[in-house]
């Protein structure tokens, strides 16, 4: 099992100038924060496609948007801005590279 | 609009506003500071039947880490610039992630996504609010925990976190999400940052696994509110059970919920029932299978016959129930006998399991929903009528068929005067239900927009007449149904309000508090 040690000294910025929250771990935390602690990244368009697109691509919520040859920069706009049913996806969900590589995927696949 | 900014929070000056832009790029760097229309576009778009300029945010900020928040918060402080916080962002058909008033900044917290813990044998996780479902359920996969997780239906592109801050709910045993929430760490505005529960003692290892710590429970007080901006939230896994056996039980006729409602309660009150249950109307599960044009043309809501059709052509009752057993086999045979007698003893009641149903699309879904698998099947919706416009309208009923069905009514009746369809489904709690309508419309057509928003607006009124309250509510009608709970509740919760936030810059207008 793992544990957790959770030290930090909560206090208000307009209190103390310098602020401590900080995770530290014992042994077996270090462990497993070594594969957790830079957060998310996308690892290719595929991944995107489908982690994202392809719940609803692939499932007829959504048209077909494979095989279509759709322009790379139609996709992009399409992903940020929204259409209609579709939601709009933020820089912070899809970053811009990764829009990017789906985008390519999209189109040549 | 002229000047730099698509839009600026109320009351600050263009120049006040450069020197805390200048400031927030200052702590996140230039790229992690969005100002332009292009950037802020994704922020923009929402369901609501009002003009998206009224949701614009001035600026959007992406933060990673508390250290961030918390200086953040000290310049909102300083200028009075408000701040709206979101997790995963994906609070659709509620306001997406686009602020309840217009010129509020973002504060985005996608990218702060590290998931901290998963505890395999005590079943809980500790994560950041930019986690999605999708990425906890692949780290749970990777690693074979065994456990599983319940989301809404959005599940793959939303969050545990932000879904359980606004108090959503699921499909599982554990679908009553914040009832499986265990401890929380929330920077205040003043900076401060506090760990709830066991989580504000030094070196306790029990933050994820008691609840209610010592003294007041404060929880519940950051919940659909704007006390607090949580950044780290733990909650409790469901251990895979070995057995999970998802069934539908179809009926006829709209005035059967009646029965179904009174056949239920007893089951899940006593836990044969484990989970949410479901007792969806034809309309919520016909768009998985048809689309409304295919049916009728011109104005005016689907009539009675065409949906009849329906539930013909697809396989459909006009209510479909979904529920499941969930445990060892010897356990789920023995409850499978109570639930069929109880059922059985109606003629009315369709009874059919993943041997009957198992392709059918709705079923399919609705069958992963219950056991935490992700689908976004349910996006199907809005392709009903199309054109992107949605409100869910949610009231909450008691588990008591006479009650249901005279919500049932009282709703249906309403949308058809604006021309709108019962696209409606009952989410059964212990004691309660989540009456929940997806309001749809076409976003493309004013007229639709203007009677959408008049239809809503007449639900709330009524609803509230009738003693009906809403449990939630998308940000253009948040004023509206904080009056419906009455003066000393928004006084209180205004007193909290000056008190941890006096300057008013956190997400003003949450829940009608500022
Ligand atoms: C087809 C469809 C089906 C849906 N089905 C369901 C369903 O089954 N159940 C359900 O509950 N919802 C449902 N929804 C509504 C909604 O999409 C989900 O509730 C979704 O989980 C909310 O978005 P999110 O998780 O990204 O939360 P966010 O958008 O990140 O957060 C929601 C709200 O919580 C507050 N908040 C977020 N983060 C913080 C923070 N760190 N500190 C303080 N406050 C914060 C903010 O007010 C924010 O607006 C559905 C929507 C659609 C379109
Ligand atoms: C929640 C479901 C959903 C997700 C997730 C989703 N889409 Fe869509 N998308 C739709 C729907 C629905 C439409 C059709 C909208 C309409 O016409 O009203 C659409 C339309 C589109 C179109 C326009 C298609 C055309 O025929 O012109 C593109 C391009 C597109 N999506 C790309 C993407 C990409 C890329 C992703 C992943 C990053 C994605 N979508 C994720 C639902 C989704």
């Amino acid at each position: 099992m793992r544990k957790i040690i959770l030290r930090g000294t909560a206090s208000g910025f307009l209190l103390a100038g310098t602020v401590t929250v900080g995770l530290v771990a014992n042994t077996a935390w270090a462990q497993s924060q070594n594969d957790s602690s830079v957060g998310f990244e996308w690892k290719d368009g595929t991944e995107v496609y489908a982690k994202v697109c392809g719940h609803c691509h692939e499932t007829k919520v959504g048209p077909v948007i494979r095989g279509r040859h759709l322009p790379a920069a139609y996709v992009r706009t399409i992903v940020r801005d929204g259409l209609r049913a579709m939601p709009s996806f933020r820089s912070s969900e899809i970053d811009d590279t990764s829009l990017e590589k789906v985008a390519e995927y999209i189109s040549k696949n | 609009m002229a000047g730099k900014y698509i839009a600026l929070p109320k009351g600050v000056s263009e120049q006040i506003f450069d020197t805390a832009i200048k400031e927030f790029r200052g702590i996140l760097g230039e790229a992690f500071v969005l100002t332009s229309p292009q950037q802020l576009a994704p922020y923009i778009k929402t369901m609501m039947p009002v003009p998206d300029s009224e949701h614009a945010p001035s600026a959007a900020l992406i933060a990673t880490t508390v250290e961030q928040i918390q200086k953040i918060v000290g310049i909102c402080n300083q200028y009075k610039v408000p701040i709206w916080t979101i997790s995963t962002g994906k609070n659709l058909g509620y306001g997406g992630a686009a602020p309840a008033e217009r010129g509020q900044v973002v504060l985005d917290l996608k990218r702060m996504n590290r998931i901290l813990e998963v505890d395999k044998d005590l079943a809980y996780a500790l994560v950041e609010p930019g986690v999605t479902y999708q990425q906890l359920y692949d780290y749970i996969a990777e690693r074979k925990l065994g456990l599983w997780l319940s989301f809404p239906a959005p599940s793959a592109i939303a969050g545990p976190v932000g879904n359980t801050l606004d108090r959503g709910v699921g499909y599982t045993p554990y679908g009553e999400h914040f009832m499986y929430a265990c401890g929380m760490e929330v920077v205040l505005a003043n900076g401060d940052v506090l760990r709830t529960g066991m989580g504000s003692m030094p070196n306790s290892n029990t933050w994820q696994v008691f609840k209610w710590g010592y003294g007041p429970y404060l929880d519940g007080i950051f919940t659909q509110s704007n006390y607090g901006i949580v950044t780290k939230f733990g909650f409790w896994l469901m251990p895979a059970p070995p057995v999970f056996k998802p069934f539908v039980i179809q009926y006829q006729n709209e005035e059967d919920i009646v029965e179904i409602v009174e056949t239920i309660r007893p089951l899940r009150i006593n836990g044969i029932i484990p989970n949410a249950v479901v007792i969806a109307h034809a309309l919520y599960e016909a768009p998985t299978k048809a689309r409304r044009g295919d049916y009728v043309t011109g104005p005016g809501a689907i009539p009675d016959e065409a949906i009849r059709k329906i539930t013909k052509d697809h396989n459909l009752g006009i209510w479909n129930v979904y529920a499941a057993l969930y445990g060892t086999q010897e356990q789920v045979d023995v409850n499978w006998k109570i639930v069929t007698q109880a059922f059985g003893k109606s003629d009315k009641a369709k009874i059919l399991t993943e041997k009957e149903a198992g392709s059918d699309p709705a079923f399919e879904y609705r069958a992963k929903l219950m056991r935490g698998d992700l689908t976004l099947k349910e996006f199907s919706l809005y392709n009903w009528r199309g054109g992107g416009g949605s409100m869910w309208f949610a009231p909450v009923s008691q588990a008591r068929g006479t009650e249901t069905l005279k919500q049932m009514s009282v709703t249906k009746q309403i949308l058809g005067k604006y021309g709108l369809d019962y696209s409606g489904e009952f989410i059964v709690g212990m004691r309660d239900m989540h009456h929940v309508v997806d309001v749809l419309y076409d976003k493309t057509n004013p007229e639709q927009v203007k009677a959408a928003y008049q239809c809503f607006d007449e639900l709330l009124t009524t609803f509230s007449a009738l003693g009906y309250g809403t449990y939630r509510v998308n940000t253009a009608f948040m004023d509206k149904v904080a009056d419906t709970y009455g003066p000393i509740q928004r006084k209180v919760n205004k007193i909290l309000k000056d008190a941890l936030d006096p300057n008013g810059i956190l997400a003003p207008g949450k829940s009608g508090i500022r």
